[in-house]
């Protein structure tokens, strides 16, 4: 009769075990914010289209201390979705060749990073133009 | 002056007289080149000779030494003690794989994952010895080369918190080789090997943490295989339905 | 204890193993063939060869030339016959590894590419990268997977060949993760085990490079052929051995003294040219590039290093990129063993034990002198490499020769009928009991680790590089006692599951048996010839007298018996071994002469 007895050792708290799958905990999590802004501008659009009063309300319930706050909050989570987003993208996608050679890792999340901070300046001065 | 020393602890688990594994701790003369295998090795000599580790090679190429050192899954022989020194070296068996005796982990799982994936040009235009040689340029070789460069050391299976939820999961390294069968132009079974690519214990299960590319010491990137392959599902997945009724797999 | 019932068994799955196995299942697939490996397959020492594998590739090379090469080089000490056979395979078999998916690296027109090698003249070496071993064993795993017909014993360690009505008809084996014995029948044996070169200290190998199968067929009095030569390779890194493939030289490497000097021009080598020519310099052959370090040392113009004397492999000239395409695992070997850049600075290297020339004879159908036993690759002596092997052959040996193994296996396989269970059931357990004795028996006093020490370490001093009759003789005395001790050897662990206690001291006696015909063969051969060198008024080749092949037959707990058979040769007569400009002019002389 063998005497094998292979011990399998649980899974619990997995993730608390090591940093980097604490950071893939948070940015897993930081996506819930993603979620939650994006019900908030679904908010807005159903305002809009319930008319001026309630799009009033809405607006007016943005200027609320605690909703500001949310938004900080937020932008910031967004952020960091966004940074380690960037960081895990060379990994998902097929290999990129320019003139022959392999684009770098590094300038494959630096591309996407700077995509993002571009396309939010480009937000900005719009809103920026708009508002003037 | 005394000799200096290192603390070494390791995980043990003898199933003959052992409910749960255990911690022991063992004092190992340090030195400035020595690898953690060396001071296991050490310890079976001189200390312990019932400790039980797999190794061979000493150079990272036969892959047998995979094991968690400090909580990271590393190749014990190239990872070096003076980049621990003078904190004490934990050193465990492989996560994920059931501990079939101190840092010897099961892994039949594996092998059978590896014989699932078709691990074997299937030719798309066969071609006989007297034809001599397929060709294949650099930029073809290059398309899954670093996908061969697997050496099947586990340490991207340790490093998968999804194969450790779901041992059914094919898991990164296998997944990597049957991208490298794929992606060689000497091949003609993708279509055959995405039907597993695309299954329950397919690509799907990989939720992108990435560890796995991170831990693996030969670069072979498999979360960039895994994930390039969920993009070649969904696309076919889609694709199934353009397609004329009866025509399709 | 299980028994299982095979056709054809083989006992090793590195290169040899698994390309016997494929020879078999392709061959007649109605067989079946037990593959036993005491690791995982592609844990087997052929993954640690770096730098390629022989073949005629190009229009201006010929079989001739690789014949002259392999047979020069290995001091005419190779049975020609079977040297023609292999050199003409080679090609074949590289394109039969192409076609089984291994990456060969290309040339942009996308044929194979093949680069310059030690002691060969025309570029022949075909490569992946510098992991040239790992792709072919990764490849020949891969693809014998695809067969139905091998059923693999991964991780089972054979303790017993079984030899029944004068034939061998088996093996005995442990399963590793449960203790428990197998008895695996068939009608006939191939021995793919590898070499033996962890008998010496500063090696090369991996911990299961122990000579398990040359020992298994030598106690069955299969003779043990050629076993004083042993290959040094020139270029390891100091303390642990560790290789630094020979095409680093290939890509153009240069060997420094501490003067920055290139010293092997002092040895016949030269003349020193930047680009070293084939068969030339740092081109050289193995045997000569340890054997000119060894004297660089006793000059006085070595490198003291921690792990003793080294010299320098300079790579820099060659240039970050073109490291990192050729010879990507050397770099991060230096850079993460060594904490040297070999773009920046040039790695310290010397040598270490690589190779084992010899091993069972075999005939050139790799049949050993027991009828039913094969046997392929480096644990066997087929007869190609004589006193000297060139870099690169090896691999090529793996195909060619596993590729026989397993077809003669396979066809005497047939030809026999099975074995009479009950006697093959007794020898099994009685093998079990022997074999188990080792754990239970608890007065033994000698610990194997000490006992490993001692004899690696005498067979550094007495069978290093060069050799001198008083030191061979304390080795062998010192090997007799050893043997004597390691009756008396007592382990620790007690248990069944993965008992690696149990399985080393199993190997350690496996070594000290294959040590002890290395050490008695060397001692015997009076003359100097490829890698077994004599400093003691034997320092010429002697075709007189020892043109001619070292039997070691085993004689129980004595001795070894030495005796001498002859040496096929057919086209080639000895001559003057000369590498460099000396070897160019001989060349030339022998065409017109």
């Amino acid at each position: 009769m063998s005497k094998r007895r292979p011990y399998v050792r649980p899974m619990a708290g997995w993730w608390r075990k090591n940093p980097f799958f604490i950071e893939y905990m948070i940015h897993e999590g930081t996506a819930l914010f993603v979620a939650a802004y994006a019900l908030v501008l679904l908010a807005g659009l159903v305002c809009l289209a319930l008319g001026e009063a309630a799009w009033n309300g809405w607006l007016g319930a943005m200027k609320h201390p605690l909703v500001i706050l949310f938004h900080l909050v937020t932008l910031a989570m967004i952020a960091y979705h966004s940074w380690t987003w960037f960081k895990i993208m060379p990994k998902t996608m097929p290999p990129v060749v320019i003139g022959g050679k392999r684009l770098s890792a590094a300038m494959i999340t630096g591309g996407g990073l700077a995509a993002v901070a571009l396309a939010s300046l480009l937000a900005l001065g719009l809103f920026w133009g708009m508002t003037r | 002056m005394a000799e200096k020393t290192i603390t070494i602890k390791v995980l043990r688990y003898n199933p003959e007289q052992d409910q749960a594994p255990v911690f022991q701790a063992y004092q190992v003369p340090f030195s400035d080149d020595m690898s953690v295998l060396q001071a296991l090795l050490f310890i079976k000599d001189e200390l312990d000779e019932t400790l039980s580790f797999r190794w061979s090679c000493r150079m990272a190429i036969c892959g047998s030494c995979g094991m968690m050192i400090n909580g990271n899954p590393k190749l014990s022989c190239k990872t070096f003690l003076r980049d621990i020194y003078p904190e004490t070296v934990r050193v465990e068996a492989l996560n994920h794989f059931p501990i079939e005796r101190d840092l010897v982990v099961v892994m039949d799982d594996f092998i059978d994952k590896l014989e699932r994936i078709q691990p074997y040009i299937i030719p798309a235009a066969p071609r006989s010895l007297a034809q001599g040689e397929y060709l294949q340029t650099p930029a073809q070789l290059e398309k899954y080369e670093q996908f061969s460069s697997c050496i099947n050391c586990l340490l991207c299976y340790a490093a998968c918190p999804q194969y450790g939820l779901n041992p059914e999961f094919i898991g990164p390294g296998a997944l990597a080789l049957l991208h490298r069968y794929n992606a060689d132009s000497r091949d003609g079974a993708s279509a055959q090997r995405m039907e597993l690519v695309a299954a329950e214990e397919g690509v799907f299960n990989c939720t992108a943490v990435g560890y796995c590319s991170e831990v693996c010491p030969k670069h072979v990137d498999p979360a960039n295989a895994v994930n390039q392959n969920k993009t070649t599902a969904a696309g076919n997945y889609f694709m199934s339905f353009l397609k004329p009724r009866g025509t399709s797999k | 204890m299980e028994i299982f019932k095979a056709d054809v068994v083989i006992v090793g799955a590195g290169g040899a193993g698994l390309r016997a196995a494929i020879a078999v299942a392709e061959a007649e697939p109605g067989l079946t063939v037990a593959l036993v490996s005491k690791v995982y397959p592609m844990r087997s020492h052929t993954v640690a060869a770096e730098g390629g594998s022989a073949g005629v590739a190009q229009a201006h090379d010929s079989f001739e030339h690789h014949f002259n090469d392999t047979v020069s080089g290995g001091d005419w000490l190779c049975e020609q016959d079977v040297v023609e056979y292999f050199v003409s395979q080679c090609p074949e078999e590289m394109v039969q590894l192409e076609h089984w998916g291994c990456p060969w690296s290309r040339k942009p027109d996308g044929h194979v590419n093949v680069r310059a090698f030690g002691g060969m003249k025309i570029e022949r070496t075909w490569f992946a990268a510098d992991k040239t071993g790992f792709h072919m064993l990764h490849t020949l795993f891969q693809t014998s997977i695809k067969y139905p017909s091998i059923k693999r014993f991964d991780e089972h360690f054979c303790t017993e060949l079984i030899v029944e009505d004068g034939r061998a008809q088996g093996v005995v084996v442990i399963g590793i993760a449960s203790g428990e014995f197998t008895l695996i029948e068939a009608g006939a044996v191939v021995f793919a085990t590898g070499g033996a070169g962890r008998v010496f200290r500063e090696n090369t190998n991996g911990g299961i490079v122990t000579g398990d199968g040359m020992a298994l067929a030598y106690r069955h009095g299969v003779p043990l052929r050629d076993m004083e030569f042993v290959q040094y390779h020139p270029t390891c890194m100091p303390g642990t051995g560790l290789l630094f493939t020979e095409a680093c030289r290939g890509e153009g490497g240069f060997l420094l003294n501490k003067d920055g000097y290139r010293y092997l021009q002092d040895y016949g080598l030269g003349p020193a040219e930047p680009v070293p020519r084939n068969k030339a310099m740092e081109l050289g052959p193995r045997d000569r590039l340890s054997q000119a370090f060894w004297h660089e040392q006793q000059k006085g113009r070595t490198i003291e290093g921690p792990h003793g004397s080294v010299v320098h492999l300079d790579l820099r000239h060659l240039g970050e990129q073109k490291l990192r395409e050729r010879l990507p695992q050397i770099y991060e070997l230096a850079e993460e063993f060594l904490g040297v850049d070999p773009a920046k600075t040039p790695i310290p290297v010397r040598p270490a034990v690589h190779y084992t020339m010899g091993g069972v004879l075999v005939d050139g159908r790799c049949a050993a002198p027991l009828p039913g036993l094969y046997a392929a690759g480096e644990c066997s002596s087929v007869g190609i490499h004589g006193a000297n092997r060139l870099g690169s052959n090896s691999l090529a040996e793996l195909c060619v020769f596993g590729k026989v193994a397993g077809i003669e296996a396979a066809r005497f396989a047939r030809s026999v009928a099975p074995g009479n269970a009950a006697t093959l059931r007794k020898q099994a357990e009685a093998s079990e009991q022997k074999a188990r004795a080792i754990v239970t028996k608890s007065d033994g006093s000698e610990r194997i680790a000490t006992l490993r020490k001692e004899m690696a370490e005498t067979m550094e001093r007495g069978c290093g590089i060069y050799r001198l009759g008083d030191s061979m003789q304390a080795t062998c005395d010192k090997l007799d006692e050893l043997r004597q001790r390691y009756k008396n050897i007592g382990i620790e662990d007690k248990s069944s599951v993965w008992n690696s206690n149990w399985l080393m001291a199993i190997e350690l006696g496996f070594q000290l048996d294959v040590a002890q015909a290395m050490a008695y063969s060397a001692l015997s051969r009076k003359e100097s010839r490829g890698a077994h060198q004599r400093l003691d008024g034997f320092e010429t080749r002697d075709d007189e007298n020892y043109l001619k092949h070292t039997l070691a037959h085993f004689d129980g707990d004595g001795r070894p018996r030495i005796d001498y058979g002859p040496v096929r040769i057919t086209k080639s007569q000895p001559a003057v071994r000369a590498y460099g400009a000396a070897g160019e002019k001989a060349e030339k002389e022998a065409k017109h002469g």
